[in-house]
């Protein structure tokens, strides 16, 4: 392949309450293509997604070796340095969740929150940021008329939009996405799958999935999980 | 500067959780110091088990330890049956709409203030013991005890449906399904199950009783005798406290209530370990 | 047949003991009400001054309960002011800070803490007044400031419990939301997990504001006396409607004053009763107030 790589990892092994979750992993990630995470459940895919923005810290008793180099503002950097900011991580690295977790606030704050957590004030500024946001999650059409609605009045598949628009509004360079689709109907699943492949020209997509269809529908890169690590 | 601000925060939290948790160390830290000389010079063993008789030179408490012991078993035995039965209605015996109105009726009762209590017992109770058993005053340990009973039974009912609640819904749904009935699947399912936590309800229970100072104070008669028999008066650890904190600050009598305050810090300490040994050993059997 | 009858029983036995906690409690209520009800007037409260001059401290009152209805409120304001701020901040670093060690002997001691006799608590904050009386100055014997300081102890596991419970009880879902979008742990905390927890802890809250309102055995020892008049200042004596109910109980001169300490029971029973009831409102749907500021 000719494509510039991303994501970086070597030698990653994981630990869950003292149960190894993954053994020696090593992957690379192409830049600017969707790669699917797939195989069966409970095999620590969820998991190594959280070991690239560092999220794994919050839980207890969670261990983990190896290093994982991200390429970030054009340059490699090792995510688990102690010059690397971990908030600044998951700004540059996001995430969307198998459930959709709007907070409870309006759809507006929901997408301005992040921006709030950055310690951005500008009113004018958020506005814009949220209208782009949307629309490149391709919701802006549906719901610009009651942004201050409650987020939690919006439909499943809505509400997961909801979610990748909020990951968005921070420009981020990678987005990791851990089975987004799995608790949503049919219709909204197409909705979300045109949007990813919208997306993959700004930036570097990976997708745990359950579906081999989807799978195959839209991702560049298949990378099977089997045994706690990676078979292909 | 966003680092600063996160460590100081840290370090105002843990700041906070050190200065409560040092209240606990200190309450005990002052009982002692305070009843150091009394101990010292009547040994503190001896203090629990000599009767109370200023004129003679004797500070010790042992009236007070009986007093208590007696009308927080007392009250324990109005208490139990009571609260066995009303946590069984709540449980499954009544129906829906009546099980949820008497359990909010309940928790609206542990809200009812001690001096309430304490107030209208001498006012329509100790009239009534009185002309019953036709003896004394009608301030005996069987009033402190039938009050305090209905006092604490609301907590040791709710104790009791806690851990009726803790029960896995999945137990129920298979009793239901072989066809036991609302009363079968309580004694036979919902009370065994429930055992080890009805026994720390049980507990926490008897620490409120003994703790209790109002119902007692008002109630029991205040005498400093060990009571013979349930009719006669009798002084809790708690109320003797209360009564004697006038005295002077130097003398023997004013240092003796701070080795009540060690017995019932002592006793408190007692309680809240069992408790907690008792709910460890339950949730690793789970 | 033998399991038959003891399951029979056991139904008498649950109704018969619902039956006699009913009747008791309302033979308790019952009697307060038919006694005391004649005496529910504003003169209860204000005696012969006018309610308004009253309220305005222009004039003092002598005949009503007045003072100690202020004596209460003033020491339950000063008491949750102090255990709220160290109640939150505990509360906080035992759920989102404390290693599992740490959290163990923390637990603990907070255990006993909220186990402890209030006499006991009294008689700390009593010595302590002793204390610095000896020691420090002359002028600080037991007092308001000295109630109200023992009275947060009493309080502070109530608040601490139930803001350590409400923020435990958060999913990991909700506490990695933010995380995730590059908040930080204080980020976290402040702008996700508090407001989420806001009815719990409000809950909590008020629930210690009964407590403060209705505990009898810890002002006792630490400054309550019978006659005050309204409290002048931290340092000063005051007196408080619980106290006053014990007093009236044992030192009554005439029925007229019974008939106040009656009075004084159905005003403390229905402010404690409506504490309780608002608790119990609040915890549902409060947490969506913090979020609809328009």
């Amino acid at each position: 392949m000719t494509e510039a790589i991303k994501i970086k990892v070597t030698d990653l092994s994981f630990s869950y309450r003292d149960r190894p979750i993954l053994k020696n992993v090593n992957v690379d990630f192409a830049e600017n293509s969707i790669t699917a995470l797939t195989g069966p459940s409970g095999v620590g895919k969820s998991t190594f997604l959280m070991t690239l923005n560092r999220l794994w810290e919050n839980l207890p008793d969670a261990d983990m070796t190896g290093t994982v180099e991200i390429k970030l503002q054009g340059r490699f950097r090792n995510v688990y340095a102690p010059t690397m900011s971990v908030t600044e991580l998951r700004k540059m690295v996001a995430m969307v969740f198998q459930a959709p977790n709007p907070l409870p606030m309006s759809i507006r704050k929901n997408i301005a929150f992040p921006l709030k957590l950055a310690g951005e004030g500008n009113r004018e500024f958020m506005a814009h940021k949220v209208e782009h946001a949307l629309r490149m999650a391709n919701l802006w059409d549906e719901v610009k008329g009651r942004l201050n609605d409650d987020a939690r009045t919006l439909s499943g598949g809505q509400q997961q939009r909801l979610c990748i628009a909020r990951a968005l509004v921070l420009e981020p360079e990678v987005l990791l996405l851990d089975e987004p689709t799995s608790s949503l109907d049919q219709t909204s699943i197409a909705v979300i799958e045109e949007l990813l492949l919208g997306l993959k020209d700004r930036l570097t997509i990976l997708l745990v999935s359950h579906y081999l269809e989807q799978v195959s529908r839209i991702s560049d890169t298949i990378v099977t999980f089997d045994d706690n690590t990676i078979i292909s | 500067m966003k680092k600063i601000g996160e460590l100081v925060a840290e370090r105002t939290f843990l700041l906070s959780a050190l200065a409560s948790s040092s209240i606990t160390v200190a309450i005990l830290a002052f009982m002692v110091f305070m009843g150091l000389p009394l101990m010292k010079q009547a040994g503190f063993y001896q203090l629990l088990v000599k009767p109370w008789a200023p004129y003679q030179g004797s500070f010790g408490i042992y009236p007070m330890i009986v007093g208590t012991g007696c009308i927080s078993f007392l009250s324990l035995v109005v208490a139990f049956p009571l609260s066995l039965g009303c946590s069984f209605l709540i449980a499954t015996i009544a129906p829906k709409p009546v099980s949820k109105g008497l359990r909010r009726l309940i928790e609206l009762m542990t809200g009812i203030p001690t001096v309430i209590y304490g107030f209208v017992g001498i006012f329509l109770l100790v009239p009534y013991i009185r002309e019953l058993f036709r003896s004394g005053s009608g301030l005996c340990v069987l009033t402190a005890a039938l009050v305090l009973g209905i006092m604490i039974t609301p907590t040791m009912t709710l104790f009791f449906c806690d851990s009726f609640d803790r029960i896995p819904r999945s137990y129920l749904t298979a009793a239901e399904a072989l066809g036991a009935s609302r009363t079968q699947k309580l004694l036979y399912v919902i009370l065994p199950c429930a055992k080890k936590g009805m026994l720390n309800g049980v507990i926490l229970a008897l620490g409120r009783a003994v703790g209790d100072t109002l119902v007692a104070l008002m109630l029991a008669g205040n005498s400093v005798r060990v009571p013979g028999s349930v009719l006669e008066p009798a002084r809790t650890l708690t109320a003797h406290i209360a009564l004697v904190i006038a005295a002077d600050y130097e003398s023997p009598e004013f240092r003796s209530i701070f080795a009540c305050g060690v017995v019932l810090y002592l006793f408190t300490m007692m309680v809240t370990f069992l408790v907690r040994y008792l709910s460890f050993a339950e949730g690793r059997r789970d | 047949m033998k399991t038959r009858i003891l399951e029979n029983f056991t139904v008498v036995f649950a109704w018969l003991a619902g039956l006699v906690l009913l009747s008791g409690v309302s033979l308790l209520l019952g009697y307060l009400f038919f006694k005391g009800h004649a005496s529910l007037n504003l003169s209860l409260i204000f005696g012969d001054t006018p309610p308004l001059q009253a309220l305005l401290l222009k004039q003092r009152v002598f005949e009503g309960l007045f003072p100690a209805v202020a004596g209460t409120f003033v020491l339950v304001v000063l008491s949750i002011a102090w255990a709220i701020p160290f109640g939150i901040a505990t509360g906080i670093y035992l759920a989102e800070y404390a290693g599992p060690r740490v959290k163990r002997v923390l637990d603990a001691l907070f255990d006993v803490l909220s186990g402890m006799p209030s006499i006991v608590i009294g008689l700390f904050g009593f010595s302590f007044a002793v204390f610095l009386h000896k020691h420090y100055s002359d002028r600080i014997g037991p007092c308001l400031l000295i109630s109200s300081i023992a009275l947060s102890f009493l309080v502070l596991p109530y608040i601490i419990r139930t803001t350590q419970a409400a923020l435990e009880g958060i999913p990991l879902n909700i506490r990695l939301t933010a995380l995730a979008l590059g908040a930080t742990r204080l980020q976290n905390i402040f702008l996700v997990l508090i407001p989420r927890s806001v009815s719990g802890i409000m809950s909590g809250i008020i629930l210690a504001i009964g407590r403060c309102a209705e505990d009898t055995a810890v002002i006792m020892l630490t400054g309550a006396v019978a006659s005050a008049g309204l409290p002048r200042s931290l340092f000063s004596q005051y007196e408080a409607l619980p106290f006053f109910i014990y007093y009236i109980s044992s030192q009554y001169a005439d029925s007229e004053e019974l008939m106040q300490g009656y009075g004084a029971s159905i005003v403390l029973l229905f402010l404690c009763a409506l504490l309780f009831v608002t608790a119990y409102g609040i915890r549902k749907g409060l947490s969506h107030f913090v979020f609809y500021r328009p």
